[in-house]
């Protein structure tokens, strides 16, 4: 015994904690199966939310930023400010408000009682979509001025330009931070947990409070590191295929 | 034949007067070459033939047809189909990056020209034959050395079959010993007698292949006249000096 001692204190600390929680989740596999079920349920909650902000906030972030860009200088200021207050305020503010905010004004109130994981889409749509918006604005500040004169010079009119020479350069500069942000969103997800939408973190929660072990916990961390994971090789996998090299 | 007019153009940027009232005219067939220090106004020159930039007054006239006239444009339709008359080789070659070297040639007539897809890739093939660049058809531009991307770039402007040819600066952002393909294709040009314009600072070029050379300096045409007068035989004392520092 004093030489098992001896032994932990010569690992550094770090091992000593992996050490506890690899004999803790192998000792308790039987404990983990258990909790899996429940905690994948969320986990495809989470995944929902994911594809739902993702597939809408990034057609809406373009939107907004050919809104920034119009020549129409009152919808160019209404989508530089909205983009400003998405920016500018947390997430987890703005869904505070979608969902008990809004049933809360005078008058409309009542109308604007949403089911809690589709108010929960709508503040991350809103949200992210601000944020794609500015990736994308600045996807068009990397395209060289040349690539506009040498359309001109070769007789593309605007559209032919926009659609055929920018837009496939903008998406390619864009691509790598779309990526990260979609890694964040992923993350984010876990911010479902405050308006008391079921999704991974909440069962993980759950198990944790009842079973008194933080190994739920670290069973979370795992299927978000997973998710992550699989984000992030689909997206280098479409960053290597659009190289054009 | 005077292909291209040029009267009194005068452009400014804000306070700046880049040209001052310059007056040419370029000939079907001719090699024209524009020297000059750098900020007397050759690309803005150039740009302007092309409507790349604006002018404040003065006329321009293409193959017969008024681009400009006393500084009033014709009509936008009017006005894209004049400059398409003309091609531009940029001195950053601006290929489309995202486009394979066939797409960069083929894909502005698909959308600006109505001519079948046979036509338009035949003539792609010959004009990358003629650039010698068969073998790299399906490379990014990425993938090319700085005078293969030119080479591509002058056979894209081609793809458009246009009537005259401006360069600016074509050959300045090469390394040196790339220089030489690209003045090859151009000579190449020139004996195929397409009417051209290349401002440049290669003085060999334009004694060799340019049958005119017109010194701008300080917004304004200092002297014009065949290659072998004016190297030779500069009149003006800024010509002199110029042609002495380079
Ligand atoms: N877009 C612009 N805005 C303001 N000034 C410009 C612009 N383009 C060129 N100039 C100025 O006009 C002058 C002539 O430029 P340019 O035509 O590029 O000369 P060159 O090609 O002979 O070097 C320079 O003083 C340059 O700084
Ligand atoms: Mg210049």
């Amino acid at each position: 015994m004093p030489q098992d001692v001896a032994t932990l204190a010569v690992l550094p600390r770090g091992g000593v904690l992996a050490l506890f929680v690899f004999g803790g989740v192998f000792l308790s596999l039987d404990y983990i199966t258990s909790i899996l079920g429940p905690m994948l349920e969320g986990a495809q909650m989470t995944v929902l939310l994911f594809l739902i902000a993702i597939i809408t906030a990034i057609p809406l972030g373009f939107l907004l930023t050919l809104a920034v860009k119009s020549s129409f200088k009152p919808l160019s200021f209404l989508a530089q400010g909205y983009i400003y207050v998405m920016r500018g305020t947390p997430l987890l503010l703005q869904l505070l408000f979608i969902c008990f905010g809004l049933p809360m004004l005078p008058v409309v109130g009542e109308y604007l009682v949403l089911d809690r994981f589709v108010a929960a889409c709508l503040g991350f749509v809103l949200n992210y979509a601000a944020y794609f918006a500015e990736i994308f604005r600045g996807g068009l500040l990397a395209i060289d001025k040349g690539q506009y004169e040498a359309s001109q010079v070769l007789g593309l009119n605007k559209w032919q330009t926009t659609t055929r020479i920018i837009l496939p350069q903008m998406f390619r500069v864009a691509l790598p931070a779309v990526a990260n942000e979609s890694v964040t969103l992923v993350k984010d997800t876990a911010l479902l947990y405050a308006v008391a939408v079921p999704e991974l973190l909440h069962y993980a929660q759950t198990a944790v409070n009842r079973d008194f072990t933080i190994v739920p916990f670290f069973v979370a961390g795992l299927i978000y590191l997973i998710m992550t994971l699989v984000l992030t090789v689909v997206f280098k996998v479409i960053e290597r295929r659009f190289k054009f090299e | 034949m005077a292909i291209i007019e040029v009267s009194n153009l005068k452009k400014s940027f804000g306070d700046l007067e880049v040209l001052k009232k310059i007056t040419f005219n370029v000939d079907k067939n001719d090699v024209v070459a524009v020297i000059g220090p750098s900020g007397s106004g050759k690309s803005t020159m150039l740009r302007s033939l092309v409507h790349l930039e604006e002018i404040n007054g003065g006329s321009i006239k293409v193959a017969g047809d008024q681009l400009v006239k006393d500084g009033v444009y014709s009509k936008p339709q009017e006005v894209k189909r004049i400059t398409s008359k003309m091609g531009m080789v940029f001195q950053h070659f601006n290929l489309f990056p995202h486009l394979t070297v066939k797409e960069n040639l083929e894909l502005p007539p698909k959308l600006v020209k109505n001519e079948p897809t046979s036509v338009i890739h035949q003539r792609s093939t010959e004009l990358l034959k003629k650039i010698g660049l068969t073998d790299r058809a399906n490379a990014y531009p990425a993938n090319l050395s700085g005078g293969q991307k030119q080479r591509v770039a002058i056979a894209r402007a081609l793809m458009m079959n246009p009537e005259i040819l401006l360069f600016d600066e074509p050959t300045s952002a090469l390394d040196p010993e790339l220089t030489g393909e690209v003045l090859k294709v151009m000579k190449d040009l020139a004996e195929e007698q397409m009417t051209m314009i290349v401002v440049t600072h290669e003085m060999g070029f334009a004694k060799e292949v340019a049958n005119r050379v017109i010194f701008m300096d300080n917004g304004e045409i200092i002297e014009s006249g065949h290659p072998s007068e004016l190297f030779d035989n500069p009149r003006n004392e800024r010509t002199k000096a110029f042609l002495n520092r380079v």
